[in-house]
């Protein structure tokens, strides 16, 4: 190829510029970065896999795959030998090294991609198939940037016989949709009918610190706040190592303790459960309110999810820390929910939510059917049976909204066929061959 | 090239063929004792799926006796010197025969079945024996001293006497003190009291004098106050003094986080696990063995025996009936009347074929299956077919090739009908769960192989399709020591669509890419230690290694892909970045590595076959690693052996890489080709 050119490039002096610019290209759509980088994207899936060892997923996710660069804890490593009894389960190895992450692999994948199809394109019938199958994998990371950057994936829980008309948020490492947990809710009940609410975001929680707004007639200090927690029963006649920061409400009666991160690969606990011990400062009088503990435990206990907050005032307020919620035009009721089971056993054979669709706007009411592997598409977003409350009182439906879904379909559709077609003929030239040779 | 002889490929296949035939033959019932073949037919519930009584019993004995299906009953020293002197005697009463007949009978390894037998009739549910009145108790100094009214029977039963089975037990030590003639009366009838009892228990529980709990941990031993000994098999009736220590430790162990448990934690929670299974199966709480017309309400004999006490309970007729067989059943194989039994059986037989006609019919076909275990004699061939196709290197290669070639066919048939017949017994797709993977992946492999053979007959096909045939297949046979292997499949994966598309896929991806990784193995050994990889050998490897790679990266990019869709469907999410997801994505690149250096030129024929074999390593990662990752914090996820196996698979793949990487002038294939023609090579110009 490279004997070739230069005397292409002399007798063909008009495309000197368009030839330059493949030159450039050149480098960018050689095999060898092919390769490079497809050893590269092997090392990071290889250690986005191990980093869930001590990680929730989605870390994993943000911090490997939907990032430019990541630094690799060594850790990881020793994770994968302790997986094999190769070195002791309490070996640590400190220190990490940078690495580019899912979008930079990525990203230069499709620009190799697209360079050497521009440097090298052809078009003939021949490759067809290999064109197919690149066009494939480019929808399939294409679909993948999508998701990343615009799925939003919400639960929706409705007890049994209950109605419920909005998603609940959690962890999502999309772009658009990012979420970090859970927030602090004030709602004024005060207008029959009318919910007035006040919400603290997540991430003014972490921070910590003094929060004023105009809306509240309290200033809200954070004591402190735990990313992940769990609660137990104060016992009143047990003398407390550390004093009670609460002072007031629920935190009386209920203790919250910090605990490590929930990690992709823990049986029973897949996302974190903050708390949060908050002073209430009266903005008039200067005076505290109370410390209270607002955690996530105490929204999903079912009885009373608030905490009532009366200021000197006499405004009353409804305090909770609670997921972010996104309501909808419409509403659902939980006809009934069933959990079959194998005969003589306790392992689910199937999960089934009945379902009453409620949207007043388009005057639709009917039923409908929600089981593993059935999920409901409804107004944009996909509705799939994931979990029950305890003792089946009522289900979880997980929703997702991704304008990406179709395109792997698509993809796979394509590939394939490319596959088939590229592999197909190369089989086909073989068979004749050796059918020749052999003659 | 030696012609080929037709006649030595047709006798393999008719040996084959027989031997094949006389695995499958399954013996009849003696007309005379039990009938427990047709026993083993019973439809029963367990674990939510019906199957025969057969494979119950079989996977609860080889659960705790580590992978033996039979056993060996306990045989006395008196029974064993008696019956070497039956063996001599040259003419025997008939009353001596008949205890020939059992005795010897008791001298072989068992089926499962009759250990099942003899456990469901210890009946330590029923509180009934201990009210039985057998004991004849004459001396008053005992019967004052067992508290007991003198009555004009002077018969007694355990109930009445249970309070004072210390103070027996005192008496009988200082009885024991002293020489038997020194024995007062009142000694004379504790010890006789004694030896009653012993033997009455012993009557009443045969299962517990068998040898099938395997205990390997030493401390474990210890506390059951055990000595080891060859085989490491114990019975309950051993340990059965030092059971509260195995609570108390069981206890101390379950309560251990999972990381923390040591060896002796894990064998004493599994020791203890065994005992229950054991327990629940002498207690009738499991199976389900009372049939109903829907199939959610079997009962266990416990509750339909409870439930008949209960003359108020409607119980549906067939349940009633049922029981009432299977009662018999029971009793008269715990009073040894094969009669009975028998008649019981047939009674129980046609009431359950005409109510439930398919899965007794089904129930039977897996009898069969089991008993054929056609998997184990493939591993057998297709060991066979492998050595015939090593022969062939050295002797008669066209006349071998085609006998290996034929034989690794009607093996191939085999293992096609077998896993045919699992589907045909769980209703589903191939490959449900990692034991169906490994077979499915084996019968794969042979395919393939044999399909490069039919193209290329020159041997490799054979080699490669024989070896990791019975790799993979004995891969299988140690994972169904786990327990049932047509398990039922979690709530989310019940769907055949998907199960038949994406799974079947993947697990063909992963075939490829490991034919192409042996392949791989092939080439190198081939190369370095023998003179046969000839220029066009080389050409002809190097074509089959990047076909199949080919064929792997279609499946396993496809398969990948549907199993993302799948995810779509099931929960919303196409690609979730789990470790099992990203082990079938490693496969997918790594083929891709392959082939781009391929087309790039950076691997030629030897880099190709060192990248195959690297691609065995992938594979091993995705198919049994990313478990290891994910179970990790299971209770018993954690499979060591599993963990050593992929470790040792690892070292040598690693192993054949670095000896591949060996410069090629060393290879003895290199160094016999520049022998032979060394002299024209100097007067022909060098190759580029």
């Amino acid at each position: 190829m490279s004997e070739t050119e230069p005397n292409n490039n002399k007798y063909n002096p008009n495309k000197n510029s368009q030839f330059n610019f493949l030159k450039l290209l050149k480098p960018l759509a050689s095999l060898e970065l092919t390769v490079v980088l497809f050893v590269f994207s092997l090392i990071l899936v290889f250690a986005g896999t191990l980093a869930q060892v001590d990680n929730p997923i989605w870390t994993a996710v943000s911090d490997y795959f939907r990032s430019f660069y990541v630094f690799i804890p060594n850790q990881v490593f020793a994770r994968f030998c302790q997986t094999f009894r190769w070195i002791s389960p309490t070996a640590q190895w400190s220190g990490s090294f940078p690495f580019p992450g899912g979008w930079t692999i990525g990203g230069l994948m499709l620009a190799n991609l697209l360079a050497a199809h521009a440097v090298r394109f052809k078009f003939s019938t021949k490759r067809i198939g290999i064109i197919s199958i690149h066009a494939g994998i480019i929808l399939l990371m294409l679909g993948e940037l999508i998701t990343g950057i615009f799925a939003i994936e919400g639960n929706m829980t409705i007890e049994q016989g209950g109605v419920t008309n909005y998603l609940e948020l959690k962890e999502t490492s999309g772009f658009m949709g990012k979420v970090n947990g859970p927030e602090l809710s004030f709602s004024d009940l005060s207008i029959p009918k009318k919910e007035k609410v006040v919400v603290i975001p997540n991430h003014l929680l972490r921070t910590g610190g003094k929060i004023s707004t105009p809306l509240l007639p309290f200033d809200i200090e954070i004591i402190k706040y735990m990313n992940n927690s769990s609660v137990e029963e104060i016992d009143p006649d047990k003398k407390e190592e550390i004093a009670n920061l609460a002072n007031t409400g629920d935190g009386i009666r209920i203790r919250a303790n910090e605990k490590n991160e929930a990690s992709g690969t823990d049986k029973d606990q897949k996302i974190d459960l903050p708390s949060a011990y908050i002073n209430l400062i009266d903005k008039k009088t200067g005076k505290s309110v109370g410390t209270y503990l607002a955690s996530i435990w105490l929204s999903l206990s079912s009885l009373k999810p608030t905490q009532s907050v009366i200021t000197e005032g006499g405004t009353k307020t409804e305090m909770a820390l609670r997921f972010k919620r996104s309501y909808k035009p419409f509403s659902m009721e939980l006809i009934e929910f069933k959990h079959e089971r194998y005969l003589g056993t306790n392992t689910p054979k199937n999960f089934s939510s009945k379902i009453k669709l409620v949207n007043e706007n388009s005057n639709e009411n009917r039923e409908t059917l929600i089981s593993m592997n059935n999920p409901l598409r409804y107004d944009g977003q996909t509705f799939y049976q994931s979990g029950f409350l305890p003792n089946d009182k009522g289900t979880i439906l997980q929703v997702v909204r991704n304008p990406g879904w179709v395109m792997p379909y698509l993809s796979c559709f394509v590939v394939s066929f490319g596959m088939l077609l590229h592999f197909g003929m190369h089989l086909n030239t073989f068979l004749k061959q050796r059918a020749n040779s052999n003659a | 090239m030696h012609k080929s002889n037709p006649i030595i490929p047709i006798i393999a296949v008719v040996l084959g063929f027989t031997y094949f035939c006389f695995q499958a033959y399954q013996p009849p019932d003696p007309v005379e004792g039990f009938h427990l073949e047709e026993f083993a037919r019973l439809p029963i519930v367990d674990r939510g799926r019906i199957k025969p009584m057969d494979t119950f019993a079989r996977v609860s004995l080889m659960v705790m006796n580590d992978g033996f299906q039979t056993f060996k009953p306990d045989i006395s020293e008196k029974e064993k010197a008696e019956l070497t002197t039956l063996k001599n005697k040259s003419a025997r009463t008939p009353e001596e025969n008949k205890t020939f007949t059992s005795l010897s009978e008791k001298d072989k390894r068992q089926p499962a079945v009759r250990w099942l037998l003899d456990v469901m009739t210890s009946r330590f549910s029923d509180n009934d024996i201990e009210k039985q009145k057998v004991f004849r108790i004459e001396n008053d100094q005992l019967l004052r001293l067992l508290a007991l009214q003198p009555r004009p029977d002077l018969r007694y039963s355990i109930e009445e006497f249970k309070g004072k089975m210390r103070e027996l037990a005192i008496a009988r030590q200082v009885a024991n003190q002293k020489d038997n003639v020194n024995n007062d009366p009142f000694e004379k009838s504790v010890l006789q009291l004694v030896a009653q009892l012993i033997s009455f228990f012993n009557i009443a529980s045969p299962a517990e004098k068998h040898k099938v709990f395997r205990i390997e941990n030493d401390q474990l031993l210890g506390l059951l106050a055990l000595q080891p000994r060859p085989g490491l098999r114990y019975s309950i009736e051993e340990f059965r003094g030092q059971m509260g220590e195995l609570e108390k430790a069981s206890k101390v162990a379950d309560q251990k986080e999972n990381a923390k448990k040591d060896a002796f934690d894990k064998s004493v929670l599994q020791l203890a696990h065994h005992v229950h299974s054991f327990m629940e199966i002498a207690s009738l709480q499991t199976p389900l063995v009372i049939p109903a017309g829907k199939a959610e309400d079997w009962k266990p004999f416990m509750q339909a025996s409870l439930e008949s006490r209960n003359a108020n309970q409607a119980d549906p007729n067939t349940g009633k009936t049922a029981f009432k067989y299977f009662d018999q059943m029971l009793d008269s194989y715990q009073k040894n009347e094969p009669l009975t039994f028998n008649k019981a059986l047939i009674d129980y037989r046609e009431l359950i074929t005409k109510e439930l006609p398919a899965q007794s019919e089904i129930s039977g076909f897996e009898v069969f299956f089991n008993h054929f275990a056609p998997f184990y004699h493939c591993i057998v061939v297709y060991l066979f077919v492998f050595l015939i196709s090593c022969f062939a290197w050295v002797t008669a290669p066209a006349t071998l090739n085609k006998t290996a070639f034929w034989l690794c066919i009607l093996t191939l048939l085999v293992h096609t009908w077998a896993l045919g017949s699992r589907m045909h017994i769980q209703g589903r797709p191939p490959v449900t769960n990692l034991y169906s993977s490994a077979i499915f992946i084996g019968w794969g492999c042979v395919l393939g192989c044999l399909m490069l053979e039919g193209i290329y007959k020159n041997g490799i096909g054979n080699v490669v399709g024989s070896i990791t045939g019975s790799l993979t297949l004995l891969i299988a046979q140690h994972l169904s020591a786990e327990g049932d292997t047509l398990e039922m499949m979690q709530a989310v994966l019940d769907t055949n669509f998907w199960l038949a598309t994406h799974v079947t896929c993947v697990t063909l991806g992963y075939t490829a890419t490991f034919v192409a990784g042996f392949l791989g193995i092939v080439y190198v050994i081939m190369g370095i230690a023998t003179p046969t990889l000839t220029p066009e050998r080389d050409k002809s490897l190097t074509q089959m290694i990047y076909g199949v790679v080919c064929f792997a990266m279609l499946f396993s990019f496809v398969g990948t892909v549907l199993g993302g869709i799948w995810a779509d469907q099931s929960w919303g999410r196409f690609w979730g970045w789990d470790p099992k997801e990203n082990g079938a994505l490693l496969i997918v690149i790594w083929n891709a590595i392959i082939l781009h250096a391929r087309w790039g030129g950076m691997a030629k024929s030897r880099g190709v076959a060192l990248l195959a074999i690297a691609g065995n390593m992938v594979t091993g990662w995705s198919w049994f690693g990313t478990n290891q990752l994910g179970v990790g914090l299971h209770a018993y996820g954690f499979n060591d052996q599993l963990a050593w196996g992929l470790t040792a698979f690892w070292l040598s793949q690693l192993g054949l890489i670095g000896v591949g990487l060996i410069p090629r002038q060393y290879w003895l294939s290199s160094r016999m080709a520049s022998k032979t023609i060394s002299i024209p090579a100097k007067l022909q110009p060098k190759q580029a």
